[in-house]
């Protein structure tokens, strides 16, 4: 049995006609989590009891004839940033190595309701700060296809999770591209949906008006399944869209006929690396072979996007982290003043990246420079959010490469904070525009490490994207 | 513009974050390539461009009916956490 090379209508399949006990895959699964995972160390922790527990339920009730959810008993990972009650939450940070949430994210909440078995919290970068899930307080996750390469960050443990087959599903959080950079160096399929359509309620913080949960899988499909079940209005998150979540898995073999597509001209340039570059055009041609058409376009603004993300994520998180404080959260460093003892359990929870990152929003916020770095990046973002909006009169949908380049050496970046900063330059536009983007599959490099495709839809435009990128998968896209 | 030494202090003491005399330097420069960076936002004029703190796609108003409905408490996170003791705040002059 390896989940490696089955889907969850598969397994649901095979539950369905008795072939298969969901107590069978979950035992297995976990023996597959303990021959692999410490190489790749995608989990941080484990629920195999109550996993166990919940497959017997359904056996119980397969036996008994009841009718199935959608994802019954399909294995799912989540990314360590989201809470469920009862399971240590740590967000790859020492400063809540010991915190367990009394209440469980609206995503995951969904995802079981669904019928999805947890099987485990997946590793990130401290506070999903990162690109290579190398800034994580415990330990770094490595590639599956490439060990001494990085699986990309910061949802790198869901990716490499899902890539490795220890889970069907994963959820990742995406802030600057922290869903789709690691679907795009695991080889999977990762969507960040349009701000607002997953309630964030339980996702822990990072920077308020970029974060957004988002699938993660092997297939577009699986995706679809996952996003429509966590898709939706959800009145403990008051930024969560109240509109009607779209039948995405219906609408997948929708016809892409006529489809325009734009290429911005500005994703082509100097670092973007040769065989990327190449395997990107055959997407593209595999999309003119289906009937669609392809747009130069303009997104002039895209050269200011690290800048302004840079400053607007760590701004909101230099506010958000101010919580941990050892009052309310996880660790405690005791001393005997109340300003010593907040200092102290800073020091030692936080990492060195996040340090840099509050520092930096602090200084941004700062008396003196608000209205230099702060304000100015928010119209920056103005302009980047009109960038899209007239692109969007034109085309119906953006095609980039997803990274400039595949997944880089362990160790390669870590030194280099701006660099690392940098790899991200095609990932952060979608966040600040609120926009939604799906990394799919496209081929390999000539070290057969995988190579990501971009593709950016309007504002809840998820259907069309959806739509656009199985149509791809379908013409053998993923192995172009 | 370069960040010093005490710019990182300050900061530092606004954030509440202990910084190690020897991790000074390195975040200094550190951080002053980050700001000389983003400093390329100067070269747009952006004076008469609105902010954007945020991409708003929710179309309702958030506001909710007020109704009774079950919701974590804080009796249930005193359950798995130890609240909230503090040091001692106050002290004798």
């Amino acid at each position: 049995m390896n989940l490696q090379n089955i889907t969850a209508d598969k397994l649901v399949g095979l539950y369905k006609n008795r072939d298969l006990t969901a107590t069978e895959v979950i035992t297995s699964l976990y023996e597959d989590i303990e021959r692999t995972d410490k190489d790749v160390h995608a989990f941080l922790s484990i629920c195999r009891e109550r996993a166990l527990e919940e497959a017997r339920r359904l056996d119980a009730r397969i036996a008994s004839g009841e009718p199935l959810e959608p994802l019954a008993g399909v294995p799912v990972a989540i990314k360590d940033n989201m809470t469920i009650r009862d399971m240590t939450t740590t967000c790859g940070s020492r400063i809540l190595e010991n915190y367990v949430p009394p209440y469980t994210a609206t995503a995951v909440e969904r995802l079981r309701s669904a019928g999805a078995i947890v099987v485990g919290k997946t590793n990130c970068d401290e506070f999903a700060m990162g690109s290579s899930t190398e800034n994580s307080g415990f330990f770094v996750t490595r590639n599956p296809h490439n060990l001494d390469r990085v699986p990309g960050g910061s949802s790198g443990g869901s990716a490499a999770s899902v890539a490795s087959g220890t889970s069907v599903i994963a959820l990742g959080s995406d802030t600057g591209g922290s869903v789709r950079t690691p679907a795009s160096f695991c080889g999977v399929v990762g969507i960040k949906p349009t701000y607002g359509r997953i309630s964030r309620y339980g996702l822990v913080a990072f920077a308020s008006s970029l974060d957004q949960i988002g699938p993660i899988a092997k297939s577009v499909r699986e995706c679809a399944q996952a996003l429509e079940v966590i898709s939706g209005f959800d009145h403990f998150d008051s930024t969560s869209a109240d509109i009607s979540v779209p039948e995405f898995v219906k609408d997948l073999d929708r016809p892409i006929k006529g489809i325009r597509i734009g290429v911005p001209k500005e994703y082509f340039v100097a670092g973007l690396d040769a065989e990327v570059r190449a395997k990107t055009e055959a997407g593209m041609r595999i999309y003119e072979d289906l009937g669609c058409t392809l747009h130069e376009i303009s997104l002039p603004h895209t050269e200011y996007a690290i800048a302004t993300y840079y400053l607007i994520a760590t701004a909101e998180a230099s506010s958000n982290l101010a919580r941990y404080d050892g009052v309310r959260y996880g660790l405690r460093v005791d001393n005997s003043s109340l300003q010593d003892m907040y200092r102290r359990t800073r020091h030692s929870g936080f990492g060195q990246e996040v340090k840099r990152r509050i520092l930096l929003g602090t200084y941004a916020l700062s008396a003196g420079y608000y209205d230099e770095y702060y304000l100015k990046a928010l119209k920056v973002r103005t302009l980047i959010l009109r960038d899209f909006q007239k692109a969007f009169e034109q085309v119906d949908i953006i095609l980039t490469p997803t990274s400039p380049t595949v997944a880089f050496k362990i160790g390669e970046k870590t030194g280099d904070p701006l660099s690392m900063y940098l790899s991200d330059i095609f990932t952060i536009t979608q966040p600040l525009a609120g926009i939604p983007a799906i990394s799919v599959p496209c081929g390999k490099n000539s070290e057969n490490l995988p190579i990501g495709l971009q593709l950016m839809g309007n504002h809840f435009e998820e259907a069309l994207l959806l739509s656009v990128a199985h149509h791809f998968e379908k013409a053998g896209g993923f192995t172009v | 513009m370069k960040i010093s030494e005490a710019d990182v202090e300050y900061v530092a003491k606004l954030a509440v974050l202990e910084v190690a005399d020897d991790e000074k330097k390195e975040l200094a420069e550190q951080l002053s390539r980050i700001v000389e960076y983003v400093d390329k936002l100067n070269e747009l004029d952006v004076s008469r461009i609105e902010p954007t703190p945020q991409v708003v796609t929710s179309v309702k108003h958030a506001v909710r009916d007020d109704r009774v409905a079950p919701r974590t408490g804080s009796s249930e996170a005193a359950r798995t956490v130890k609240l909230f003791k503090v040091p001692k705040v106050i002290t004798e002059r």
